[in-house]
């Protein structure tokens, strides 16, 4: 291993922040509290700077909890009166938690789905009713890739759908605005996409996985009726922004796509697991089975049929599974040391009002998430949203589902730069869009999008709520 | 990427080399491309590269050459380590069928240019080639989307979960 | 000897005879037989051993495949079944009667007494029986000598029909060969022909894009740097890495790499033309200027090459019309080195072409003779090498070319055995039907009234030196 300058500083400062907690007696904070402190210190630095790779982070956060602040650590074997220690399985079971389940099930879905074409080809189902006018297609574009992107990777589909935008864009004119229009609806829809289901993208992972730790329970169709309407409108506002941003010269574009679904017996099974699975996960609140529950149905089904191969298996991203754990694990300790409390107790909250508080959280988690993972955005702001809100310093209205919502949506609306979401990268990298594009739209998007949020969280999230 | 894709060519031919290299000059942001008159001096310059902590992703080698003759070169690369998983193609003006074989079954000759080329059947080759290697070396595709074929990154991005957060 | 012998068998007989007409009792054992009365036959136990006192039998043999073999006719004094007699074996034969015989006959149990009895047989039986065991001796020593006659004779017939047997395989290979070559001079006649238009066309063009694109520039820096690319040649791979590095210290600015090693194939000249210039003209329209002139000589560089090649095949393949003319050998093989210039141009070619006569001579076939003997020389050095090709005359007669390679020579093993058809060390992938093989070398020089001399240098390597009389047609 050869390391650059900027990982050795990211090393050092990392390094740095993990043990500057020891140099100072923080007057409140307990001796286990500044071994949180430093361990928060280093995963933040490691997760923004990434001299490693953030899930590889995520398993030294967890490992750090164990030998640091477990029972079975070093450092405090004895409960004291200040910190009572979590057994080591706490902090190691986050990998297993409900949460990562759910994730699992997605993901072996996704996978089977993309095996069997069944992404392409609803695509070309879905796209037919759209017709030719330039200004329907990108519609339509961003609604499957938004449906898409609620059960699949955000950067899967994607991929899969700049395969299909690439053949229109080599049909029109090299200088049609459209081109970009193009080019930008389809991350755009992606990233927005991904609110819309738990499963959607790892931040919402996040988000449940906090909330879960405070014993609350998001159930699947809850999340839907929270977020789908917030996605909804998000998606029309980005589709009206590109159209009138980059206004198409084309009169109408073809989209030629020729396939079949494939009929075999497998993806007769995978059509049908999904189906269900679906079905059960939107309609959890009136079966109450957990949707982690059944997320082990497509798991379970589609490995014994031998629709997901040991070779599928093995290929998942379980690397994403490690990271929403890392996060999940670091909330344990920051709670159960009193860090949490700590930090909310040092800054003077009740002189903001709950909106500015919202547009302050919505705002810092767009920009941050602009330049860093969105998860690890999430992953370092809810914790601090959910102490403050547990400890019921910011006021009557500072819900603790409406602000971790506020957080982990707002993650997902970060699209400025092409470094924001992978989805983002993507469109980059083919070449038809210039970064001002790019950053145009997205800054369009991100502040309507902190907007809607607050719009959201003041009214909409407290009436379903409630 | 701070560890540099090279793209070597191997001709003994002046006018033929620069006539290679002067073609291939689309690739160059992306890939370096570095030459060679002879196998000895090509493999020199292998080694170079892997010295300087680069590599090399495309070979393109002559086939008669003064000395050491390049299908005997390709072999020998083939049966190096570092260097088996570059991508070998054969640039010929008069091959016979044996060598032909021969390359192909020991030095896993992944594509043959029959001289002369066009520039458009050589982009071809070429594109197609590195597209391969940068998907076995399972590299990240995306900056690589604007020279390679696009379409079969994209699919590979696709297939290959790469995750959002 | 056998005249003494038959002599000295009539003289014992008539002792024996008397001695039987003596004796009554020797008389019992008279046996007369007549005319192709069998004795006994082949594989029959003998119980007797005869006499032979009048008429002739006749020893026959049969073989195992079935045939009769007569062996040998015995006249009066011989004794018959002597071998049984004295082995106890069986016969090997079987013995007829070919005229009324009489024979005295006795059983082996009564030999002992029978002599005991009668001294005066005795006596002569036992010589004549010494003297027919020495008959055979001699007649034994004799067929022994015989044998080995005819195995010599057989042996000759044989080594002649191998010469004439290869003979005609080496004629038929040439026939062959010449076939080939007659295909292949037709082939390449027409196309050497389709080519030379397209080549010239190319020539000419190349040299009116030359004259026009330096008349185009108004830019006096743009037609300089031209004229350089022109003039340029081609820089190698090691010196273009060198010059990169130089290049980016001088031009710091130029950060494209194709453009850099652009600029490391420039001459010096060039390179401080664009730096004199920078301020007015970009670096990239001069580059592109001097590159147009480099493209263009390329051009004229290879449409030279493709004419000269196309000249040199029409005048190798011209010749193939297998006449006997006047011909000036170093022209046969000026042209060779050329058609062969693909291989040769890693070898390093000397030529010594002293002034030599005219001779009368196939120069299609006498080519080949050149080819076979450098495509010969490439092989054996794959490596790289020196060829040296000498002419001279040694006297107003004779012609000697002399074909020499620094090779690892023939071995001592082969060298006298290169000439035989069909004699090679290498796999018969010969190239389009060059380099068949150095019999048929030796049979054209042959047939030019000449000889091919090989020997190994004492420096190493080969030498080929083809001895050719001047002959007039």
């Amino acid at each position: 291993m050869k390391l650059d300058t900027k990982q050795i500083v990211g090393i050092s400062i990392g390094l740095l922040g993990l043990i500057s907690p020891f140099f100072f007696q923080l007057e409140g904070l307990s001796d286990a509290g500044h071994v949180a402190l430093g361990i928060f210190f280093l995963a933040a630095a490691y997760w923004m700077l990434e001299p490693f790779p953030i899930y590889a982070t995520s398993v030294l956060v967890i490992f750090l909890q164990v030998i640091l602040l477990s029972q079975q650590g070093f450092l405090f074997p004895e409960s004291t009166a200040q910190y009572t220690p979590d057994d080591y399985t706490a902090f190691i079971g986050t990998l297993a938690s409900p949460i990562i389940i759910l994730f699992l099930g997605g993901f072996v879905l996704a996978d089977a789905a993309v095996k069997y074409d069944l992404d392409r080809n609803l695509t070309r189902i879905l796209l037919s009713p759209f017709g030719k006018k330039p200004g329907s297609i990108v519609l339509g574009l961003m609604v499957v890739t938004a449906l898409l992107s609620a059960f699949m990777s955000n950067t899967a589909t994607t991929a899969m759908m700049m395969t299909v935008i690439l053949p229109i864009m080599a049909r029109i004119g090299k200088t049609d605005p459209l081109r970009i229009g193009l080019s930008l609806c389809i991350p755009f829809a992606a990233n927005i996409g991904g609110i819309a289901t738990p499963i959607g993208t790892p931040p919402n992972a996040v988000v449940i996985g906090a909330l879960s730790q405070q014993g609350i329970n998001i159930p699947f169709g809850e999340w839907m009726i929270l977020a789908t309407p917030l996605v909804v409108v998000a998606l029309l506002f980005t589709w009206f922004l590109l159209i009138k941003m980059f206004k198409p010269e084309a009169e109408s574009i073809e989209i030629d796509m020729s396939g079949k679904f494939n009929t075999s017996g497998n993806a007769i099974l995978l059509y049908i697991a999904f189906a269900a699975t679906v079905l059960f996960w939107v309609t959890e609140s009136f079966h109450s089975v957990k949707s982690a529950i059944i997320a082990l149905i497509p798991v379970v089904f589609l490995t014994l049929s031998g629709v997901v191969t040991k070779e599928d298996i093995r290929k998942l991203p379980w690397e994403v599974l490690w990271l929403v754990a890392g996060g999940i694990s670091l909330g344990i300790s920051m709670k159960s040391t009193g860090l949490a409390e700590w930090i909310v107790g040092s800054i003077e909250w009740s002189s903001f009002g709950t909106i500015s508080l919202l547009v302050v959280f919505a705002g810092v988690s767009v920009l941050m998430s602009n330049f860093l993972s969105n998860t690890v955005t999430a992953t370092l702001l809810i914790p601090l949203a959910v102490s403050l809100a547990t400890s019921g310093v910011a006021g009557e209205g500072f819900n603790l589902i409406i602000v971790s919502l506020v957080i982990g949506v707002s993650a997902s609306m970060a699209m400025m730069l092409p470094i924001s979401t992978p989805p983002n990268a993507i469109a980059m990298s083919t070449g038809t869009i210039q970064t001002s594009n790019m950053a145009k739209a997205g800054i369009s998007v991100g502040i309507f999008g902190i907007i809607l949020v607050v719009i959201y969280a003041l009214f909409y999230w407290p009436f379903i709520l409630n | 990427m701070d560890r540099k894709i090279f793209i070597l060519v191997v001709e003994d031919e002046l006018e033929v080399m620069e006539a290679l290299v002067n073609d291939l000059e689309q690739f160059e942001g992306y890939f370096p491309i570095e030459s060679a008159n002879s196998s000895e001096e090509a493999k020199q310059v292998v080694e170079d590269i892997y010295a300087a902590g680069n590599e090399i992703g495309l070979v393109l080698c002559d086939h008669v050459m003064p000395g050491q003759n390049g299908v005997d070169f390709l072999i020998e690369l083939q049966t190096n380590n570092q260097q088996h998983n570059a991508k070998k193609v054969l640039v010929t003006g008069q091959a016979g069928l044996e060598d032909t074989i021969q390359a192909i079954n020991n030095a896993q000759l992944d594509h043959y240019i029959a001289k002369p080329w066009t520039k458009e059947q050589l982009e071809e080759v070429v594109t197609a080639q590195l597209t391969n290697y940068i998907m076995a070396q399972r590299y990240n595709p995306m900056q690589y989307m604007m020279i390679l074929d696009s379409v079969r990154l994209l699919e590979y991005m696709r297939t290959h979960k790469i995750t959002d957060h | 000897m056998p005249t003494k012998a038959f002599s000295d068998r009539q003289e014992l007989l008539k002792f024996i005879r008397r001695a039987i007409t003596e004796s009554p009792e020797l008389q019992q054992f008279l046996r007369t037989f007549s005319k192709d009365e069998v004795l006994f036959r082949q594989g029959d136990p003998i119980p007797h051993l005869y006499l032979l006192l009048e008429g002739e039998v006749i020893l026959n043999h049969q073989r195992e495949d079935g045939t009769e073999l007569d062996l040998i006719t015995l006249s009066p004094g011989h004794f018959i079944g002597l071998v049984a007699f004295t082995t106890g074996n069986h016969s090997l034969t079987t013995c007829r009667c070919t005229q009324n015989t009489i024979a005295l006959c006795i059983r082996q149990d009564e030999y002992e007494t029978i002599m005991t009895n009668h001294p005066k047989l005795s006596n002569p039986v036992q010589k004549l029986m010494l003297s027919n065991m020495a008959d055979r001796f001699q007649k034994n020593v004799q067929l022994e000598s015989k044998m080995n006659a005819l195995n010599k004779q057989l042996e000759d017939e044989g080594e002649q029909l191998k010469e004439a047997y290869e003979q005609l395989e080496s004629s038929h290979q040439k026939l062959v060969h010449q076939e080939k070559m007659a295909t292949l001079g037709e082939l390449v006649a027409g196309f050497a022909h389709e080519v030379n238009n397209p080549a010239a066309a190319l020539l000419r063009s190349s040299e009116m894009l030359k004259s026009n694109f330096g008349e185009m520039h108004l830019n006096d820096a743009f037609s300089q740097i031209f004229k350089l690319g022109l003039e340029s040649k081609p820089v190698s791979s090691t010196d273009i890495r060198t010059n990169m590095l130089q290049i980016q210290k001088q031009f710091p600015w130029v950060k494209e790499r194709s453009q850099i090693r652009k600029l490391a194939q420039m001459p010096d000249e060039a390179l401080a033309l664009i730096l004199k210039h920078k301020k007015k003209v970009g670096l990239d329209q001069m580059v592109q200027q001097f590159e147009s002139g480099k493209f263009i000589h390329n051009i004229q560089v290879a449409s030279e090459r493709i004419a000269n090649l196309v000249k040199s095949l029409k005048s190798y393949s011209r010749h193939d019309n297998n006449e006997w003319e006047e011909i000036d050998i170093r022209e046969g093989i000026n042209d060779t080195i050329l058609i062969l210039s693909n291989r040769l141009k890693y070898l390093n070619v000397e030529l010594d072409l002293k002034e030599i006569p005219k001779t009368c001579g196939k120069m299609g076939e006498l080519n080949q003779v050149w080819t076979n003997i450098l495509v010969n020389a490439c092989d054996v050095l794959p490596n790289g090498g020196d060829i040296t090709i000498k002419t001279k005359a040694e006297s107003d007669f004779k012609i000697v070319v002399e074909i020499t390679d620094n090779g690892p020579g023939i071995p001592e093993k082969i060298i006298d055995r290169i000439f035989e058809p069909n004699f090679t060390t290498k796999n018969q992938g010969a190239e389009f039907g060059l380099g068949l093989g150095l019999a048929i070398s030796n049979e054209i020089v042959r047939q030019h009234g000449g000889f091919i001399k090989v020997s190994n240098l004492e420096s190493g390597g080969a030498s080929f030196k083809i001895i050719l009389p001047v002959r007039d047609c």
